[in-house]
């Protein structure tokens, strides 16, 4: 494959309308926030782990407190211990494979399902043994491109299989898919983002070689976020930084990359104007990134925002240019960029200069951060909060106000939308893709009024809905939009709080039926 | 159309029962004789109509078991019972009764289609008219699902 669809396909794809890259845009941050934001808790659990267990952990070998200095931190850092045994440990792996297959299977779920998440995660681990660099970008475009082949893979034969071979074609269509881009990735992919990675250092090794090291942040921001920071840090910075260290007694180069104001001052605008998950984890995020040194944590706050690029290569640039203008620098590399590590590494005289460019880069950052959050911030909360997991908190404080209409539906829309008590809802906070019918027994009245339903979304030709029909008790929590018999809607809806819930009284030829479809049309049409 | 599933013998359009409880008894003798199920299906047939009626509109009731009753099937079948007396399904008025036993979704298909047919007025009229099993089995057979 080649890297010319550097976008995820599904949102591009989605955003049909002319005039609509306005729209086009903040659904691609939506698609990004939605791949990352699941997995902050895997993000935090690495920082926790790398924070404590890496050499220059709290922990570890060279750790900044010499007394918590633990001779079998290796066994969870990674390396050797004192009686000769080498240890993988958690942190690299969890950072090589465990995370960026994270972001793959949630990209590749968000195309096509848990059948493109697993594709996509498949996929995406031949980008990631191809090259040594922490493979978040190629995760990215891999997880949800995979998933999209295959969906475009399955359209081929959909409904041309004999009845009884679908799981067999299923299984094996996408395991030939997913071995044959996994392939794919190693040779087409990885060499691109090594080359990028390799590009990038020459950039910044120009700029150094230059003086114009404000200018330095354009390029290691972006750097940092697409987790290229350590080629930059290795590559450029520490051999520099060490040979003036050995002159001058002191670098400014040790401050570039591991600044940790510019980090800070982002995720605390996410606390004062952030929205939903992203709002409720920034102040954890906080603590690892500034005490724990571990800036990998807000680079996916930027990632489901990209615009905020802007707000912390200003920080950047500001903290670079304080440093210049005091002559500060840090006798050695601060690692990780925790303020702890880099105080203790400051050069006897650049105190002021370092305190007051990590202040002033976060304050930076912070303030047009802000202006950025605040821009988007109306918007965002209309759309469930810019990710998925608000429109699921949404819907948990929808609960209990009404069992029959909650769902992923945003209060504004419920009061526009209802027609009448107990109405059907006509637009849901996400697209629906997924239309389940549900029953008791699953054998039934759900696969009924799924051929119904089925039968009237293909006659209004609408194509990238499916509808099927299951047990409530086998309901997993995938389903956009459940039909259930109204008896039986408020155990659907106990079971599925985010989903849309409709509810039924008559299999046949209900009223809602026609509804349902009228929305699923305008959404298509949209 | 052949259908494993809904056979001629399986489908009566002069059913004898006159009350809900009697049509699932009757439902339950086809499927019984169609080697689908055991005796024990029948109380389960029961106890799911006690949770939530089997009442779809368009005259139409499907009685089957619960999800705990699936040991009870054998194999996959359906009885397709027809009433020129409405029988009152819980205050509704039911021409026809299918009894379903499912497994494994091999069902579906069929059930699909009498789900299609039973949502159009005018295929409800002519099951209705229909003179008998063959017929019924054709109506149902022309769906294009």
């Amino acid at each position: 494959m080649t890297t010319e669809s550097t976008a995820p396909p599904a949102p591009a794809a989605s955003a049909k309308r002319a005039g609509g890259a306005r729209v086009g845009v903040q659904r691609f941050g939506t698609f990004l926030s939605g791949m990352i934001m699941p997995n902050i808790g895997a993000f935090i659990a690495w920082g926790l782990i790398t924070a404590m267990f890496i050499p220059t952990g709290w922990f570890g070998a060279e750790s900044p407190v010499a007394a918590w200095r633990w001779d079998y931190a290796p066994a969870l850092g990674g390396g050797e211990t004192p009686d000769g045994t080498t240890w993988t440990g958690l942190v690299g792996p969890m950072i090589t494979y465990l995370l960026p297959i994270l972001i793959a299977f949630m990209g590749g779920r968000l195309v096509y399902d848990t059948r493109g998440g697993v594709v996509g995660a498949i996929s995406t681990v031949g980008v990631i043994v191809g090259t040594t660099i922490p493979m978040f970008l190629g995760a990215m475009i891999m997880g949800p491109l995979a998933a999209w082949l295959m969906k475009q893979v399955d359209k081929l034969w959909a409904g041309k299989i004999k009845p009884g071979f679908e799981m067999l074609v299923d299984n094996f269509s996408a395991g030939i898919l997913a071995a044959a881009l996994a392939v794919a990735g190693v040779f087409g992919f990885a060499p691109v983002v090594t080359a990028l990675s390799n590009a990038l250092e020459a950039a910044v090794d120009w700029l150094v070689g230059l003086g114009l090291l404000p200018l330095v942040s354009i390029l290691v921001e972006p750097g940092k976020i697409l987790f290229l920071n350590n080629a930059i840090n290795h590559g450029v910075f520490t051999p520099i930084g060490t040979q003036q260290a050995t002159e001058a007694g002191k670098s400014i180069l040790f401050l570039v990359e591991a600044n940790p104001g510019p980090g800070l001052g982002l995720l605390l605008a996410f606390m004062v104007f952030g929205v939903g998950m992203a709002r409720a984890s920034a102040p954890g995020a906080a603590v690892i990134q500034f005490l724990g040194g571990i800036h990998e944590i807000y680079f996916p706050y930027v990632l489901m925002k990209p615009a905020l690029i802007v707000a912390v290569i200003a920080g950047g640039m500001t903290g670079v240019a304080t440093n210049v203008v005091f002559e500060s620098g840090l006798r050695a590399p601060a690692s990780p960029g925790s303020i702890f590590a880099v105080l203790i590494q400051t050069a006897n005289d650049s105190y002021l200069g370092v305190i007051l460019s990590v202040i002033l880069s976060a304050t930076v950052s912070f303030v047009i951060a802000s202006i950025i959050l605040r821009a988007s911030r109306k918007k965002d909360l209309e759309a469930g909060g810019g990710d998925l997991s608000a429109a699921v908190a949404q819907t948990e404080a929808n609960k209990g106000k009404s069992s029959s209409v909650l769902g992923g539906l945003s209060e504004a829309e419920a009061a526009a939308q209802t027609t009448g008590a107990g109405a059907v809802t006509a637009t849901a906070t996400k697209p629906v893709h997924n239309v389940v019918f549900a029953c008791d027994a699953g054998m039934g009245s759900s696969a009924m009024g799924a051929s119904v339903l089925r039968n009237k979304v293909k006659k209004a030709g609408i194509d990238d809905v499916t509808v099927v029909n299951k047990s409530i008790a086998n309901l997993d929590g995938t389903e956009d939009l459940i039909i259930t018999h109204q008896d039986l809607t408020d155990r659907a809806s106990q079971q599925v709080p985010g989903a849309v819930h409709v509810s039924v009284d008559n299999f046949m030829n209900s009223p809602k039926y026609d509804e349902v479809v009228e929305m699923l049309k305008k959404q298509s049409d949209s | 159309m052949t259908s494993q599933v809904l056979q001629l013998a399986q489908i009566r359009t002069e059913g004898e029962a006159t009350t809900k409880l009697e049509a699932m008894r009757e439902a339950h003798g086809i499927l019984v004789d169609a080697g689908a199920v055991t005796a024990a299906y029948l109380p389960a047939m029961i106890e799911r109509e006690e949770s939530v009626s089997t009442y779809m509109g368009n005259f139409l009731a499907i009685p089957h078991g619960t999800n705990e009753s699936k040991e009870a099937i054998l194999k996959s079948a359906l009885s397709f019972v027809r009433y020129a007396q409405p029988i009152d399904w819980d205050g509704n008025p039911v021409h026809f009764v299918v009894g379903i036993a499912g497994v494994e979704n091999e069902h579906l298909d069929i059930l699909s289609k009498i789900a299609i047919v039973f949502s159009d007025e005018d295929e409800v009229d002519a099951l209705l008219k229909a003179g008998g099993p063959e017929e019924v089995l054709d109506i149902l057979s022309e769906v294009n699902n």
